[in-house]
């Protein structure tokens, strides 16, 4: 009976060991984003670079509390917010030279911290960092160690706490993001195969409008999206699954 | 000679201290020690005096001053002619020779880890210079500079951290915990990430020079990484079948898979060096080329 007992007990340990040591392969699946716009219906289609999306799990009747959210959320524009937060008009033209959301977007040239160019935020931080690094150099490198926080990442600290408040929805589980590179590329991988809602939960501005994207997809197992990616844009094109609503610009309270 | 009954106490009591405790080794600090774990400015000073010595950014550059030390150890400090202690910061353990070694020694385990979420500052720092050629258009260089015409090398002190991280975008150069952790043990911080495919270069790709594109082109995932635990090379077979395996284009992936059904023993070379090149080819290769995957057993 002992026998019995110990070998009975033996085996359990030598299943548990092995369940331990094989790791479940969980099939999963790839989703390839492929996003290209028009600002204007003059110009051609362009990657959209740059720009974050998420992955929600679950369809959009399962999200709709989240997606109602998003639809309804107040928006403020990058010139908007940096005009009410007093920021000079060549700041803010410097900004959408780049099209950039803060001054981390692009390298500070000495052209835009003296002289007749000179932006004039850049220009105190500028003077301020000499006196404290005592060299150039590392003044105009540093300068945004020494500027007011609304301007240097306030814009970027609002749409988080944005983005915090949505994703405070419930949700059915963990959402994912990504940024799409230049060509407007971007993959979610290792997806569990279900479907997702698809969004960019804060509206993209280009050119005079808005575009907000909320859409479902089918995750497959095994589909690496080696062939064909999944289009997205905001003109309704041949191939184009997931098509994006389109509003003007709200009007600014600073103008 | 009569010894009262205090002194033999205390030598009990410091014999049985010798005999249970373990000694301290004082050649070896540890930040893990409970009374190291006081806010870091306590002995740092952010930047140290001298940073320009040995900096070309204020930085922290230097050991702590002997006041960090004396306030609780001034016993170990004044110990004999060579105290160890001493062996923590200067190369010579002598009152005539305040040689350091270099800050942090190179020598010492790492004590801390590093959080660094590239999520974040690829979303902060997004640089769009379409006036500029596509090697400058993406931030990654800002800290990862080429090394080599291989490899992109990955920072190694402050100088791409402070310029945003000064003392207005948390977390400061004051706040050493808001980046560096410190680690559950002492450890040995890896050269370099595991390279599989090691004959990539991130300059080459013919006269074109078609591989210096945008970094996020091809590593697919940086982009959602909000830790360095857990980061891996992820760049997807599929970022270099788009050209090496392509209808009336190239080749190179199917043509090795056909070199390992005549022979099991091939070693791909086009990608790999020989210790990855001898393994079985992944699935995912096998995907690519539009076969059933294979092991090179399987292969008569």
């Amino acid at each position: 009976m002992r026998l019995v007992i110990f070998f009975a007990f033996l085996l359990m340990v030598t299943v548990v060991l092995a369940q331990n040591q094989e790791p479940s392969a969980r099939p999963t699946g790839v989703l390839r984003l492929r996003v290209r716009v028009k600002a204007d219906d003059s110009l051609p289609l362009r990657g959209l670079a740059r720009k974050r999306f998420f992955l929600i799990p679950g369809t959009l009747e399962q999200n709709r509390a989240l997606v109602a959210a998003i639809e309804q959320q107040p928006l403020t524009t990058r010139d908007c917010y940096y005009k009410q937060h007093g920021a000079s008009a060549a700041l803010i033209n410097w900004l959408k030279e780049g099209d950039c959301e803060s001054v981390y977007c692009r390298s500070i040239e000495k052209e835009f911290v003296t002289g007749s160019t000179a932006v004039p935020e850049f220009a105190i931080a500028f003077a301020k960092s000499q006196k404290e690094f005592g060299n150039e150099e590392i003044a105009r490198e540093w300068l945004t160690t020494n500027l007011n926080p609304d301007l240097l990442d306030g814009f970027y600290r609002d749409r988080q706490s944005v983005l915090t408040a949505l994703l405070k929805q419930g949700t059915l589980g963990m959402i994912q993001s990504v940024m799409t590179d230049r060509n407007g590329t971007a993959y979610f991988t290792d997806l569990g195969p279900g479907t997702y809602v698809l969004s960019n939960l804060i509206p993209t501005e280009l050119g005079q409008s808005m575009v907000m994207w909320n859409c479902e997809v089918q995750v497959k197992a095994g589909d690496l999206a080696t062939e064909k990616p999944y289009l997205m844009s905001n003109r309704k094109e041949k191939n184009v699954k997931c098509v994006g609503v389109e509003k003007p610009k709200p009007v600014c309270a600073a103008d | 000679m009569q010894i009262s009954t205090e002194i033999l106490i205390r030598l009990h009591l410091c014999l049985s201290v010798a005999v249970f405790l373990p000694a301290v080794d004082y050649t070896k600090f540890s930040h893990s020690t409970q009374k190291h774990q006081a806010a870091c400015s306590t002995c740092h000073r952010i930047p140290t005096k001298e940073w320009s010595r040995t900096s070309t950014f204020p930085d922290v550059t230097d050991y702590p001053g002997h006041d960090a030390c004396v306030s609780c150890h001034r016993p170990q400090f004044f110990r004999g002619a060579r105290p160890p202690i001493c062996s923590v910061c200067h190369s010579k353990t002598s009152p005539r020779d305040d040689v350091r070694f270099t800050f942090r020694n190179p020598a010492s385990k790492q004590q801390f880890t590093i959080e660094f979420p590239h999520d974040k500052h690829q979303d902060v720092i997004a640089q769009l210079r379409f006036a500029h050629p596509p090697q400058n258009y993406n931030n990654c260089t800002i800290c990862h500079a080429s090394r080599t015409v291989t490899f992109k090398a990955a920072p190694t002190d402050h100088a791409s951290c402070f310029n945003c991280h000064w003392k207005s975008q948390q977390p400061v150069a004051e706040n050493c915990n808001g980046c560096h952790k410190l680690a559950s043990a002492p450890y040995v911080r890896a050269e370099l990430p595991s390279r599989i495919s090691s004959k990539f270069m991130h300059e080459g790709g013919g006269e074109k020079k078609q591989h210096v594109a945008e970094c996020t082109t091809c590593h697919i995932n940086i982009t959602k990484a909000a830790s360095l635990r857990g980061l891996k090379p992820d760049v997807p077979i599929t970022a270099c079948t788009e050209c090496h395996n392509k209808e009336g284009l190239r080749q190179d992936l199917s043509k090795e898979l056909v070199a390992i059904d005549k022979n099991r023993a091939f070693v791909c070379v086009y990608c790999h060096a020989n210790n990855v090149g001898s393994l079985d080819p992944p699935a995912s290769h096998y995907l690519i080329a539009e076969r059933p995957p294979l092991k090179r057993k399987e292969i008569k």
